[in-house]
């Protein structure tokens, strides 16, 4: 295995020896899965590699020069920090570098401005305690605090906090990315000077390039530094509590409430979150799948089915629960006002509040990472998109019926219709479908399903988060924008010619579909009779064959 | 070649000119910019006839200079290698104001004026950039990045979806937008981000060169059941921007900002000579901050806010004094808050023009804190060629709870004395590399400063450049702009 020699020796001379291996007992410690965001998948079956070879840079300059390295003997190379992101965020060809993050660690937060400036290999859960110290948060991704703050708000970067500012690149202020031709480009005010205070510009805004809603996964570049935007809080620092995994943070009633409420019916759950959007209320609202009842109060997995068997179509149906987060950002004057304007609202639409804990498991720190595989290992998200409300409570249904198609192999969950919150304000109507398998299982239908659900989203006309590399690329790019597809392509081309930065992204979904052989029953768009890769790569593949 | 046949053909012929008085509008702007004359005008009114005029013009290698609005201010639209308006007036449609999801969408024609009657008539508005002209094009201020004077949204910018004929000339919708069938999908348009890339952020301050706009949406607010507005005069700056760096993070107010005398003058004034009464009686900075009731229990809603700041005041800064009213100045507190919330009306001399008839602005992003620091520069430069400090106007806009602020000097002249053009634009031109060199952070690069400042980011440049050569390879998107 390995990479090329000249290649390795060339990289040890810049981090030194005890920062890159190819020890191929080191290399396996990388491999994608057992567990984790989309393991047990076809796609983790057919696609991804063991890495040639690991290496910690320490400094930008360390990634520029092991970029230029690649670059120049030809190794293919992907960026990684915690590797939350499943097979899509670990090699795809043989003799490929993982340029493991890790090592850049070092973050800095300037309480007065609201914001803080962290190196890839910062997780949430650090700067999340600093920012209460501060008087602070970060919206904390579904990925988890465990998560790279950057990886995370490069690909995705949502959770019920988002009601606020709700999307993640908004909160992307100055950042610092080694192109894949090794240069360096900075961004925003770093542009321009040292400072990372402000994002945008200098004229148009080549944030653009690195991400859309979802994120390239690494195959335009890696993020050495960026300035997150945090959010003003309140003064009083959530206490930890528990022992883990049961742990949650401990919130003083009068500044922080969760506040759960009965509602009669899903439309009043869906006049709840546009009302209280429109009443510039709160600091969340959520309505998620009944299952995550059960994923809470479970111990362990036989705990969940004990629970989760118990329900049935009819009590999920018939389940309609709202959860509210109320901040009292001002003061305990605020609060009351906000409490109040929720009651009027919860009201009218005939809802009821029931008791709820005075605490945050999941959100303000820990998010919803290690509970997720609990049920049956393996576990994806098919969309989580922002559009409106209107779009939001259409493609509950939508799911559900597809997804009735191929229960088994995916879990049966009494046909729950998902997840939606309030990003924004309202003004955006957030909604996420999960879908749950046991990878021991034949599972091709999880794969087969999982495209068809960007099929179906075309034919219906809506708007999903999984466009660009997490699915086949020649099936949304002409129907997205339209054509979107091609201007990834081209930017693929100029920024990253030789395709060395994280191949074959963006094309690997649609290579998945190619060398599947369940996939091609379900595959009826057209495809080039060649993907427009480089004679390297595609050499390089032949010689993968 | 004859180019008005050409673009008749696509347009038909009342909609293209070579008019020589038409041609000669679009010159000069409000700027200083000098350009060349185009060759000709055209008025497409459907977006398959601007792809058509797009695709003839890469056919042809004839600049394309875009306008959305008949008034520019920076130079933008001023043809620099000559070539054909493409004046997108006709795209005047207010599309849908929906409500339930707070978004308004709309032609790039589409005038403040006539966009916020609309929204107005459904109890809706759109927060806005300071006394826009009521016949500016919304979307040009929205591309343009120009900042509002609302800062307690998170979000920030409310532009939503937008329709662009790329430079090649293919139809594309950025954003949910993007999705098919829209609009009649139930992907509203509501989401800026992606299909894949951000492209909205690459025609946001592009001026043109990226592409054209053919129409955006935007998100809309209920408008306020009650509005009070309130004035801290500042006899030391620092301790009013302290002041906001205490309030604004705990989300008070609704519309904030700081002028000093010449441009609260200018704004509240009718006519030079008021002007010139007011600027000298009003203190030499005042603070002003609206606070909202909106659509549920609004007088509650003020109760807390206005608890929050008189504890603050009375525990803190014993030193500001906030009042419902600009001492001194009766009725000045409704004139100001209608102000703050309509577009500057085209029947009054717009507020720029009433102390001296022209004006340059000069303005880019920084910290509130080094705000003292940067007006001590600019009394440095200014006395360093002799102009009146005491003529600068200065605007202090704070963005999403002081996080940052846009600061803001402008310039007023004499349109008809030449010598006074020249002395601002000499002022101007000192004034910004000074500030630049200091840190200011210009993120709109204009006529001369884009040389500069593209000059200083060059690993930006590059990539930026790669980028628009992907985009237009042909470089026909109104060149001489920017670094293309």
């Amino acid at each position: 295995m390995s990479i090329n020699k000249h290649a390795y020796q060339a990289i040890e001379a810049v981090v030194g020896r005890n920062y890159i291996t190819d020890d191929p007992a080191d290399c396996e410690g990388y491999r994608s899965g057992p567990g984790g965001y989309e393991s047990g998948t076809g796609y983790e079956r057919v696609m991804t590699k063991i890495a040639g070879a690991v290496v910690m840079p320490r400094t930008t300059e360390d990634v520029q020069k092991i970029v230029k390295i690649c670059g120049r003997f030809g190794v293919p190379f992907v960026p990684y920090s915690t590797g939350f992101y499943g097979p899509r965020s670990h090699p795809h060809m043989e003799h490929e570098l993982i340029i493991d993050m890790k090592r850049m660690r070092d973050f800095e937060i300037d309480e007065k401005h609201f914001f803080i400036t962290v190196q890839p290999g910062v997780i949430y859960s650090q700067i999340q305690q600093e920012c209460f110290e501060k008087g602070a948060y970060v919206v904390i991704g579904g990925g988890g605090a465990q998560t790279s703050a950057v990886a995370n708000l490069l690909n995705d970067g949502w959770s019920p906090l988002s009601f606020r500012v709700g999307l993640p690149q908004r909160r992307i202020l100055g950042m610092e990315v080694v192109m894949p031709d090794g240069e360096i480009v900075k961004m925003g005010s770093l542009a321009d000077g040292d400072d990372p205070f402000w994002g945008e510009g200098i004229g148009p805004d080549l944030r653009g390039i690195m991400r859309g809603y979802t994120g390239l996964l690494g195959c335009l570049g890696i993020c050495t530094r960026m300035a997150i935007k945090t959010l003003p809080f309140q003064p009083e620092i959530p206490k930890p509590s528990g022992i883990s995994p049961e742990t949650a943070l401990q919130l003083d009633p009068k500044r922080v409430r969760w506040i759960n409420f009965t509602m009669p019916s899903l439309e009043s759950i869906e006049q709840a979150h546009i009302m209280i959007g429109n009443a510039e209320i709160g600091g969340a609202v959520t309505k998620v799948p009944v299952f995550w009842r059960a994923i809470a109060k479970a111990e362990c997995k036989e705990d969940f089915w004990d629970l989760w068997l118990k329900e049935t179509e009819e009590s999920v149906s018939n389940f309609f629960l709202v959860r509210v987060l109320l901040i009292g950002y001002t003061s305990e004057e605020q609060m009351d006002y906000d409490y109040h304007v929720l009651c009027d609202i919860i009201e009218e639409l005939g809802g009821k509040e029931r008791r709820t804990k005075p605490s945050d498991e999941s959100w303000f720190k820990n998010a919803d990472s290690a509970g997720m595989w609990l049920m049956t290992g393996s576990y994806v998200s098919v969309d989580y998109v922002m559009d409106t409300f209107t779009q939001a409570f259409k493609q509950g249904p939508n799911y559900r019926d597809l997804k009735a198609k191929y229960t088994p192999p995916l879990m049966p969950d009494c046909k729950d219709l998902g997840w939606f919150q309030s990003c924004e304000m309202g003004h955006l109507g957030y909604y996420e479908y999960l879908i749950y398998w046991d990878q021991r299982e034949d599972t091709n239908g999880m794969d087969q399903f999982y495209v068809e659900s960007a099929k179906m989203n075309i034919e219906n006309g809506c708007y999903p988060a999984l466009l660009g590399a997490h699915q086949p690329l020649y099936l949304t790019g002409p129907a997205y924008g339209p054509g979107y597809h091609e201007w990834i392509l081209g930017l693929k081309e100029v920024f990253d010619p030789q395709w060395i930065c994280h191949p074959p992204l963006p094309l690997a979904h649609d290579e998945f579909v190619e060398r599947a052989e369940w996939m091609h029953e379900v595959k009826n768009w057209e495809t080039p009779e060649e993907f427009p890769y480089p004679e390297k790569l595609k050499e390089n593949m032949r010689l993968e064959k | 070649m004859d180019i008005l046949k050409d673009l008749a053909a696509i347009v038909g012929t009342e909609f293209a000119t070579q008019d020589p008085s038409v041609l000669s509008d679009y010159v000069s702007d409000l700027s200083f910019t000098e350009g060349s004359r185009p060759e000709a005008v055209v008025f497409p009114g459907k977006t398959e006839e601007v792809s058509s005029i797009v695709r003839w013009a890469n056919e042809k290698n004839i600049p394309l200079i875009p306008v959305s609005s008949p008034i520019h201010l920076y130079g933008t639209t001023v043809p620099k290698q000559g070539g054909v308006i493409v004046n997108m007036k006709r795209f005047d449609e207010i599309y849908e104001i929906d409500k339930v999801n707070r978004l308004v969408r709309f032609g790039v024609g589409v005038s403040w004026e006539k966009l916020t009657a609309a929204l107005k008539a459904e109890g809706m508005r759109v927060i806005m950039p300071l006394a826009p002209r009521e016949e500016r094009a919304v979307a040009t201020d929205h591309l343009e990045r120009e900042v509002t004077t609302s800062m307690v949204y998170d979000y920030g910018e409310p532009t939503q979806s937008m329709e662009v004929v790329f430079p090649n000339g293919d139809v594309f919708r950025t954003g949910s937008a993007s999705a098919p069938k829209y609009p009649y999908s139930p992907a509203r348009g509501a989401n800026p981000a992606g299909p894949g890339l951000d492209f909205y952020r690459l025609l946001q301050c592009a001026q043109g060169t990226m592409g054209i706009v053919t129409w955006m949406s935007l998100k809309i607010q209920s408008i306020p059941l009650i509005d009070k507005i309130k004035f801290a005069p500042l006899d030391d700056l620092g301790e009013g921007i302290s002041y906001l760096y205490r309030i604004l993070p705990r989300r008070i107010g609704q519309e904030c900002l700081i002028l000093n005398r010449v441009d609260l003058a200018a704004l509240l004034a009718e006519d030079t000579a008021e002007f010139e009464k007011m600027r000298g009686r009003l203190p030499e900075y005042t603070l002003i901050l609206t606070i909202s009731g909106l659509i549920r229990r609004p007088e509650e809603k003020i109760a807390y806010e206005e608890h929050f700041l008189e504890d603050v005041m009375k525990n803190e800064f014993p030193q500001i004094v906030l009042t419902d009213y600009l001492p001194g100045f009766p009725g000045a507190d409704k004139k100001l808050m209608n102000i703050l919330r309509t577009a500057w009306p085209k029947e009054r001399p717009y507020w720029k023009s009433v102390p001296k008839g022209a004006y340059q602005d000069l303005f880019f992003i920084t910290r509130p804190e080094r705000v003292p620091e940067f007006i001590e520069r600019m009394k440095h430069v200014a006395g360093e060629i002799s102009y009146p400090f005491d003529e600068i106007g200065i605007y202090e806009q704070p963005i999403e709870h002081n996080r940052a602020c846009q600061l803001q000097f402008t310039f007023y002249y004499d349109p008809d004395c030449e010598e006074s053009a020249d002395t601002v634009k000499s002022v101007w031109k000192k004034a910004f590399e000074s500030m630049h060199d200091a840190g200011g952070y210009f993120t709109r690069p204009y006529g001369e400063t884009a040389e500069r400042l593209y000059d200083r980011a060059a690993s930006y440049t590059a990539a930026l450049k790669k980028v628009k050569a992907l985009f237009d390879p042909n470089n026909v998107m109104n060149p001489g702009n920017l670094c293309f």
